[in-house]
């Protein structure tokens, strides 16, 4: 611990210290009469309105991981990162044709996970089982990401790096994460709302003076610009090709323009295809709100968009790129930016930005992850008569449960793992496309199609991505492989050959008659705004024959 | 509510066509100039010192803001138009 900057640890110590207090002050904000419902626990009693809803949406899908993980990208490989910034702005015309939808019929029918409306609108309990289970475990690595953001920063400060005992060098991680499971077992979503409020407040202030402060530091953007594009143009010792692209190319195979759009589009799809994008749209009060944070949230956009750029500064900033290089970890551009650029108390508003960033989703996922065991896999099949108030227990104790899970695969396997089940877990995520979208629209596929695809999908997805090698690594090197002589992103082609199985099989499944399964939802229930929340379910979910 | 909805919805689309084709045209121009990326996968033209390419991605965030709420708009005056309300 000698090496740490006082100033920056008591700043980012008195952040947290603020943070947990609204953690554990959140169970009293808009105290509901009875907590014992996952309507309360897991959606915050259905009512938050425009304003809370944009900090809490913005808070959860701009994750601390992204942050770190964004500028990481840009840093080693340049404008294939910016991948992130077209997807953040595509996201947003494809979810204002179906998140409405979603909204609308989950709250006609209280509906509480994605699963749930695979039930409803399929009948099929193995088919919402497939995508809880999809959604879990695309869940898990992205929440152990979130800790390995916190880690990023917390080695850069040098905060227990010093140790050689794995448990004692993590012991704040460890600290940190306790408090985080402990709030959210108490408060339930209503503590990430909260904190949201801090964290998007914290981020603001330090992506925009960066913004415009670093370049005065650097010679100015043209310089920034400048060296990112000799730098990648520059030939790599080891694989005797340039380094990275300044733009992406127009070539078939590399960091080409249709693997940037590719990357984008899949991403794009998936990202409210994540069971806590969901949890944090079906928290909304009315489809209005839903609505209007489909077109305020952009505006958030612009933020990682700044903090792309982010990692040419590091480019063009010789310290941080020889401590980059020295550390061997790309990850770590960021925070070494900071550190170097910023005044030690300014690093430390800045690192507490990205570590209570990480908290707000890590909290938001573990709910969603929670609510997804419980609803469609324990009461499902294990305890059809659990009450509310059991059902809440549960999930509670589940977030617990997968938090520790994340925590003892941010310390004890590489890095590179989470990462690349990361990776895995965006594209086994968009495999729910054609069942959770196409169920929006219509009821046209079959539900053993569905099935099929998905399995399909799954499968193709996480072999491809296996079999993709560089010169560093044998397996797992990229998200894109080639496919007819073009790069592409996995998780677009998995989901393509997971839709083609669906059509081909619903005509077969249709022309044999094979039963459909009952549809619970009615069409106009997919546009409805009912104004109240539905009543609390009876004692009987999931015990419908 | 006891009516089948897929006639009236589908009505509303009819009674208004520059209306639905306006929404429908917002919506695909957003989804494809951010996608096409050949048309802004280049250097200049400049604004100030940030190339094409990165310029485009900045200010494509609050046109995508604007382009969804005017889209906004006119769902709602489609829906207030229609016999449902």
């Amino acid at each position: 611990m000698s090496n740490v900057n006082a100033t920056t640890f008591t700043i980012v110590l008195v952040l947290f210290l603020v943070v947990t207090g609204a953690g554990f002050a959140a169970a009293r904000w808009r105290r509901p009469s009875n907590m014992m419902h996952l309507d309360e626990w897991g959606l915050g009693g259905r009512g938050f309105g425009t304003f809370v809803t944009w900090f809490l949406l913005g808070g959860d899908l701009y994750t601390a991981y992204t942050f770190i993980a964004v500028p990481a990208l840009v840093f080693g490989s340049g404008s294939i990162g910016f991948y992130a910034v077209a997807y953040t702005i595509l996201v947003y015309p494809i979810i204002f044709i179906f998140l409405p939808r979603l909204w609308s019929v989950s709250r006609v029918h209280g509906y509480i996970t994605p699963a749930d409306f695979i039930r409803g609108r399929y009948g099929s309990r193995g088919l919402a089982l497939a995508s809880a289970f999809t959604g879990i475990l695309a869940l898990m690595p992205y929440i152990a990401l979130q800790l390995v953001g916190i880690q990023a920063v917390l080695t850069v400060m040098g905060v227990g790096a010093s140790s050689t005992n794995t448990w004692l060098k993590d012991l704040p991680l460890f600290v940190a994460f306790l408090v985080l499971a402990i709030f959210t077992y108490v408060s339930g979503l209503r503590a990430p709302a909260l904190i949201a409020f801090i964290k998007d407040t914290l981020i603001y202030l330090f992506v925009i003076v960066a913004v415009f402060y670093i370049p005065t530091r650097l010679g100015g953007w043209s310089h920034i610009f400048g060296i990112a594009q000799t730098h990648f143009a520059s030939i790599s010792p080891t694989t005797k090709k340039p380094i990275g692209t300044f733009l992406p190319t127009s070539k078939s195979v590399g960091s080409t323009q249709f693997d940037f759009a590719s990357l984008a589009l899949g991403s794009a799809v998936a990202l409210f295809l994540y069971p806590h994008a969901i949890t944090g749209t079906l928290a909304a009060k009315r489809r209005s709100v839903v609505k209007r944070n489909i077109i305020s949230l952009p505006l958030y956009s612009v933020l990682l968009a700044l903090i792309a750029l982010f990692g040419y500064m590091a480019v063009a900033d010789p310290t941080t790129a020889a401590n980059v290089k020295k550390s061997g970890n790309a990850q770590l551009a960021v925070p070494y930016l900071f550190q170097h650029m910023f005044p030690s108390w300014f690093t430390g508003i800045a690192f507490a930005g990205i570590i209570i960033g990480a908290l707000v989703p890590a909290a938001i996922m573990s709910i969603a992850a929670a609510n997804l065991f419980t609803k469609n896999i324990y009461a499902e099949f294990f305890k059809p008569d659990a009450t509310p108030e059991l059902q809440t227990k549960m999930s509670r104790w589940v977030s617990l449960v997968v938090k520790l899970g994340a925590l003892l695969f941010a310390i004890e396997l590489p890095h590179t793992f989470s990462i690349n089940l990361q990776l895995l877990g965006g594209v086994w995520i968009l495999q729910l496309a054609p069942m959770l979208i196409g169920g929006l629209f219509t009821r046209w596929f079959h539900r053993w199609a569905l099935l099929t695809g998905w399995l399909a999908g799954m499968v193709f997805g996480t072999l491809a991505a296996y079999n993709v090698s560089s010169p560093t690594a044998s397996h797992w090197a990229a998200s894109s492989d080639i496919e007819f002589g073009h790069s592409v992103y996995i998780g677009l082609s998995a989901v393509v050959l997971n839709l083609v199985i669906a059509v081909v099989l619903t005509l077969i499944m249709r022309a044999a008659r094979v039963p459909e399964g009952t549809d619970e939802t009615l069409p106009e229930q997919y546009t409805a705004d009912p104004e109240q929340a539905p009543a609390p379910a009876p004692a009987a979910v999931g015990a419908a024959p | 509510m006891t009516q089948a909805t897929n006639p009236p919805r589908r009505s509303v689309i009819a009674a208004h066509p520059l209306l639905s084709a306006g929404i429908a045209i917002l919506i695909v121009a957003d989804i494809f100039f951010a996608l096409y990326t050949p048309i802004y996968s280049t250097l200049t033209p400049k604004l100030g010192d940030f190339p094409f390419f990165y310029w485009y991605l900045l200010i494509f965030m609050p046109v995508t803001s604007a382009a969804l709420w005017l889209a906004m708009l006119l769902q709602k005056r489609l829906e207030d138009g229609g016999e449902t309300r």
